[in-house]
């Protein structure tokens, strides 16, 4: 049986931050099925390698800030849009990128697909538990696009 | 579908900057470290249940959750007024040492071990822990997974949960040990012992013995002469978890020892117009501008300033390498902010010898876990040592234990105005008049700031990397001439 791990990725405390967590969690409510793992994550680099192994696919969910973006907008991407990432060292960790081929260099049971789903947040420096409007009303947005990259278990979803 | 590239600097439209200022003559006149700010962190915690503060605090700092857990349980039992129980301690202080292992470790292999490894003068592209596996093998980095791996393993089955635990009460923890997840954390805590073992060859081998980084370490542009704090034990030794806050001052004599309740009576904030974050400093001292030296309230709070701060080390093999250190070094207290990744390792090595003590120690798997509090709560202080400085959460209640005021004093923010110092100490070592500023020149100015291993909170969990800095230099009229960034 084919793992998948959907997993959301911020600050479920810094508004908008925690827009990944909060897909998670609704696309948690959505699926039934032993063969998807819902999970949450406040850090990247290591702790998502750590957190892909031994699963076939993973479903990334997080926050995101582009130059001229709009509040809400959700992106489809791969982790062949961060390249520059690879090419820069860190302050604290290493980056996604560097994460992802440290885990191919070592052999270790890696997942054959990686989707992300991102969100672009408008506020992720304010303490507060739930996201601005925008970013409120793109979550059912993300949700269904990251089910729609759970192809294999479709058939599952619930129906509220 | 929305195809898109994404700089990774765009994450965050709050990264921390580094600013460097020249003069007419082309050389540093002065340079700053910007932090970004968050917001409404008071209001947000003002009306909540106090014991909420354990799972809420965690969650303001994607790196060290388990520090802010521990600080915030440590309030809760001043605040309730209620002693944990001895095996509880015992079960918090194993978490922690498991947890100071993986901290330390990654800070090693991942951020500091690239510049000495490959060089600070070696691109970027291969100056990260594939250049390092690259150069070194391939089992480095296997053994750095593995040992993250097992001690997330050890923070999961005693925190309950394994990236924000969940175990910490007033007066207790939640969940016993069984016999069969203490002689697996044993197991664990044995190999740490001999990574860390290994870890100090490696720095040994690599740093010590190469005279170009040795020179590098002890050089001026890398030393100040400060404060140093760090919490100790009863007889003065390093402990991560619990203790007195000592203070020893640029002779390396003790200047201060307070209770947490105390820390108010010892610390201040300064603001300064230019940044968010304030620059705590000893009070009694004063602040005295942006310098060094004894009559400068600054102080450092990281591994080397505990190790500083303390008469030495609780376990035996920490001890000697601790005794080794001050020896190469030339006696305490050490100032060369670079010595901090030996006392990084030093202080692995004492995690993971206190791990297995801690595992060896019959009462771990008791079943007395938790006093339960019977007292109104009014006013909590608790501290531990955070990987990058030590940690103080304090909390004020109404009768009914709901939050009216919390202030915290996070590790990082300890060292802002040393790291001021150090940043701007280094660029002026290595700006010279005339001379052009290369890629090899910035990575050496960040490497002084790296050394404290800054953390800045919410920011760390980045899609791209991590929290982005960038350095800006700026000539005497104010223009941008040269930038680098780091995601």
């Amino acid at each position: 049986m084919e793992k998948t791990l959907v997993l959301g990725i911020g600050n479920s405390v810094l508004c908008d931050d925690g827009v990944g967590i909060r897909v998670a969690t609704e696309v948690g409510k959505k699926v039934s099925d032993p063969a998807i793992t819902i999970a949450e994550a406040c850090q990247g680099g290591l702790f998502l390698l750590e957190a892909f192994l031994g699963y076939d696919h993973v479903v990334l969910i997080d926050a995101i800030q582009t130059k001229g973006g709009i509040p809400g907008q959700v992106y489809e991407l791969q982790p062949e849009d961060f390249p520059s990432a690879l090419h820069l060292s860190s302050p604290h960790q290493v980056d996604f990128a560097t994460a992802l081929k440290l885990g191919k260099s070592l052999g270790l049971p890696m997942p054959s697909s990686i989707d992300i789903v991102a969100v672009e947040a408008e506020d992720v420096t304010t303490f507060r538990e739930i996201c601005t409007p925008e970013v409120e009303k793109a979550i059912p947005v993300a949700v269904e696009m990251a089910l729609r990259k759970c192809p294999a278990h479709i058939n599952h979803i619930r129906e509220d | 579908m929305t195809k898109i590239m994404i700089n990774p600097i765009t994450r965050l439209e709050g990264h921390g900057k580094i600013a460097i200022f020249l003069n007419e003559e082309g050389e540093v006149e002065n340079a700053y470290l910007q932090i970004p700010e968050l917001r409404g962190f008071e209001k947000f915690c003002e009306g909540r249940p106090a014991e909420d503060m354990p799972q809420i605090m965690q969650r303001i700092c994607g790196v060290c959750p388990e520090a802010h857990h521990l600080a915030a349980t440590k309030a809760l039992d001043s605040l309730f007024n209620v002693e944990p129980t001895s095996t509880a301690r015992k079960l918090r202080e194993l978490l922690y040492s498991a947890f100071f292992v993986t901290d330390h470790a990654t800070h090693f292999y991942i951020l500091a071990g690239p510049d000495f490894i490959m060089g600070p003068e070696s691109p970027p592209a291969e100056r990260n822990i594939l250049g390092v596996i690259g150069k070194v093998g391939l089992e480095i980095g296997k053994k750095v997974i593995q040992t993250r791996q097992q001690n997330h393993w050890v923070i999961q089955t005693i925190g309950g949960r394994g990236i924000h635990p969940v175990f910490g009460l007033p007066g207790g923890v939640s969940k016993v040990l069984s016999e069969e997840n203490r002689a697996k954390a044993e197991e664990i805590a044995l190999q740490d012992v001999e990574f860390a073992r290994f870890s100090l060859k490696i720095f040994d081998d690599l740093v010590l013995k190469n005279k170009e980084y040795l020179d590098m370490v002890l050089s001026d542009t890398y030393t100040h002469r400060t404060y140093y704090m760090g919490l100790v034990d009863e007889n003065n030794k390093v402990n991560f978890y619990d203790g007195k806050v000592r203070v020893v001052d640029p002779q390396g004599k003790e200047f201060t020892k307070y209770s947490p309740s105390e820390y108010l009576d010892n610390l201040s904030e300064r603001v300064e117009p230019w940044t968010y974050l304030k620059f705590p400093y000893l009070k009694k001292v004063g602040w005295n501008g942006f310098i060094d030296g004894e009559t400068s309230g600054i102080y450092r709070a990281t591994p080397l300033s505990r190790l500083n701060a303390a008469d030495g080390m609780a376990t035996p093999l920490a001890q000697e390498e601790y005794e080794k250190m001050y020896a190469a070094l030339g006696g305490k207290p050490v100032h060369h902010t670079l010595a901090t990744h030996w006392a990084r390792l030093i202080e692995m090595l004492y995690a993971a010898e206190r791990m297995l003590e801690l595992c060896r120690d019959p009462e771990i798997t008791g079943p007395d876990i938790r006093n339960i509090p019977t007292e109104v709560p009014s006013e909590g202080v608790g501290i531990v040592e955070a990987p990058r400085g030590t940690l103080t959460h304090h909390y004020i209640t109404d009768e009914k234990g709901l939050i009216k005021k919390c202030n915290l004093i996070v590790g990082t923010t300890n060292n802002y105005a040393a790291m001021s110092l150090t940043i701007k100490k280094a660029a002026q070592g290595l700006i010279r008049k005339g001379a052009e500023i290369t890629e090899g020149l910035l990575n050496r100015i960040e490497l002084a700031w790296r050394a404290y291993d800054p953390c800045m909170g919410c920011a760390t969990h980045t899609l791209p990397g991590e929290l982005p800095v960038e350095i800006a230099v700026y000539d005497a009229d104010g223009t941008l001439i040269d930038t680098a960034r780091r995601s």
